[in-house]
């Protein structure tokens, strides 16, 4: 450490310059794994809001709600501890100076799917009244406000707002059950009244429960990857912070051999004093964990200071335990890339350093 | 016997190429002693060094360090062997570009077992006349400061060996004499065995004794007193 340390002191601008690039390095990783985060959570929050297991979709829905149908009945065949039956369509609302794209829950205002309210009334109050996703407040909606769909005549109104409710990128509009059948199904109404997306499971031991042959049970997680996009959008932004990582390693592994090369014949008059290529191997990992974990804690501060700058419409969200897991990486990963200057280090002979 | 060489010989190459750098030596050096190693360029002097020094291995014969034969030790105790009992000068500034004048001392103060108490090591300073220069860097002194600086190290800690190389090389006729006059006074003080490669004639009166080394073959010289 002491002769890392006196190093660095004495060749500030050196170390400055790799601290500033991992800083950079390190601010990308943890903003595209805010990106990440945020973006996979607007299209999973409305369904990790159901703090739930399972779901019930069709076989041939192929794992999508929209294109399960299903009897709300079956629900009680399962025999699972808890269910809520879920009926979705997707529409573009209106209120008049807003359009925009939304989804619609129509659910049993007794079922657990029933949002907690932030704001506005509680309950279904009033026909064709929603409780809408708190992101329309942004846009522009409001409580009273009514909306007009563009896939039917059916005026709604919104009634309240609640937190975390968007699915698949698009805002939750929560409605009455009926009041959805109605809009979807129009004069139909009555009789495809039992037609469901889907069954939403509260049940640790969802998988020994027996379905029916032509439905389908599947964990939450594998609900939600199968959401349009989702795993696609996920492995895009994972795949360039672990290049990122790649590229740190690379960056401090060609930095320290540039100086380690430069330093061959000191380190070589060192060895020839009987200084250990351990002891010297030691303080250029030592150097590399210093400058790297001062870049990663500042790229960190930097990260959480532009986070809190940003407009609400950039969907980053910033996870602790994966910064602080990414950030481990990243000095590891640049401790990694000291190993080719440790292995020069070794190499050299002292005897080539004293010359003749 | 703190240095000993046995029938020691080094070769490099084969066949055409093969060339004697030290032909079968025998040579000990004992403590408080101050020898001249002086011969023409190409002769074997920095081979002859370099392996009493332990940094390179004898392609025949015996190096024998305070009791210890190196052959018989790895890579990683004869480094331990240098540090411990050995104090380089090298002709190049052997001084760490970064580290100040107290740092360089401080570095081996952490390595070398049997820390150097601080008393002592201002009298070092002071012997060497570099008190006013220990916060001072290498690029900041002068070539005869920076030999007292590795002179310095090399005595730092006490060894029993010191190995100089063109010690004076770098230096005027003045600092030259200074920087012996140094080495002579440090021998005899500490009871250091110490050895000097030199090209530098005018410098024989500070030695005990002078080998001369002619086409890889030591020989003590008794005529260079003349
Ligand atoms: N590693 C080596 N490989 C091959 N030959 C070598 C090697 N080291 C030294 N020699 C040869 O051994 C001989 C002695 O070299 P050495 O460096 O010991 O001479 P020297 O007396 O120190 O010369 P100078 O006064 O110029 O420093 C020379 O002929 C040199 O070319
Ligand atoms: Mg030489």
């Amino acid at each position: 450490m002491f002769l890392a340390w006196s190093e660095i002191k004495r060749n500030k601008l050196r170390f400055l310059l790799i601290t500033s690039i991992l800083l950079l390095v390190s601010f990308l990783v943890f903003f595209l794994s805010g990106l990440a985060a945020g973006l996979a959570n607007m299209n999973r929050e409305a369904v990790d809001k159901w703090h739930a297991q399972a779901v019930v979709l069709t076989e041939e829905s192929d794992k999508s709600l929209y294109q399960s149908s299903l009897d709300k009945g079956e629900a009680d065949g399962l025999g699972a501890k808890e269910t809520a039956v879920i009926g979705q369509m997707g529409s573009i609302a209106d209120n008049g100076k807003v359009k925009k794209n939304v989804v619609l829950f129509g659910i049993e205002p007794e079922g657990f799917i029933m949002p907690k309210v932030s704001e506005g009334e509680v309950a279904f109050s009033v026909e064709n009244g929603v409780i809408a996703s708190d992101v329309l407040k942004d846009e522009g909606f409001a409580i009273g406000d009514t909306l007009e769909l563009s896939s039917s005549d059916t005026k709604l109104e919104i009634i309240g707002f609640t937190d975390q409710a968007r699915f698949n990128a698009a805002p939750v509009l929560y409605i009455d059950l009926d009041d959805l059948q109605h809009l979807k199904f129009g004069d139909a109404a009555e009789i495809n009244a039992d037609l469901v997306n889907a069954i939403v499971v509260k049940d640790t031991n969802w998988s020994k429960l027996k379905v029916p042959e032509d439905l389908e049970i599947i964990e939450v997680e594998n609900f939600i990857k199968n959401l349009p996009g989702y795993t696609e959008q996920n492995m895009t932004l994972t795949y360039m912070i672990y290049f990122l990582f790649v590229i740190s390693a690379a960056i401090v592994a060609i930095f320290l051999y540039v100086l380690t090369v430069q330093k061959i014949s000191m380190f070589g008059l060192m060895k020839a004093q009987g200084i250990s290529s351990g002891y010297l191997a030691k303080s250029v990992v030592a150097q590399t964990f210093i400058l790297a974990t001062i870049g990663v804690v500042v790229g960190f501060g930097l990260t959480w200071l532009a986070g809190s700058f940003l407009p609400s419409a950039v969907p980053v969200q910033f996870d602790l335990q994966t910064m602080i897991i990414y950030g481990l990486i990243l000095i590891t990963v640049a401790i990694l890339g000291a190993v080719i200057s440790v292995w020069t280090i070794i190499r050299i002979d002292p005897l080539e350093a004293i010359g003749g | 016997m703190v240095l000993e060489l046995r029938n020691a010989k080094k070769t490099f190459g084969e066949g055409n190429t093969l060339v004697e750098a030290l032909k079968e030596t025998n040579f000990k050096v004992e403590r408080g002693e101050l020898v001249a190693v002086i011969g023409p360029s190409g002769s074997g002097k920095s081979t002859f060094l370099t392996i009493a020094g332990g940094l390179q291995a004898p392609s025949e014969g015996q190096v024998i360090i305070n009791g210890n034969e190196l052959s018989k030790l790895n890579e990683k105790q004869r480094s331990k062997i240098r540090l411990q009992e050995i104090g380089f000068i090298l002709q190049a500034s052997n001084l760490v570009p970064f580290l100040s004048v107290d740092e360089q001392l401080e570095l081996l103060n952490k390595v070398k077992k049997g820390n150097m108490p601080n008393d002592e090591r201002q009298q070092l300073y002071k012997d060497l006349g570099i008190t006013k220069l220990r916060k001072s860097y290498p690029s900041d002194l002068s070539g005869g400061e920076r030999q007292r600086v590795a002179i310095a190290k090399a005595l730092f800690s006490n060894p029993a060996i010191i190995l100089a190389d063109e010690p004076t090389a770098s230096l005027d006729s003045d600092r030259a004499f200074e920087v012996m006059e140094l080495l002579q006074h440090e021998t005899k003080s500490k009871q250091t065995a110490t050895i000097v490669v030199t090209h530098d004639i005018r410098l024989i009166k500070y030695f005990d004794k002078v080998y001369r080394m002619t086409d890889g073959v030591l020989e003590l010289d008794m005529t260079a007193y003349e």
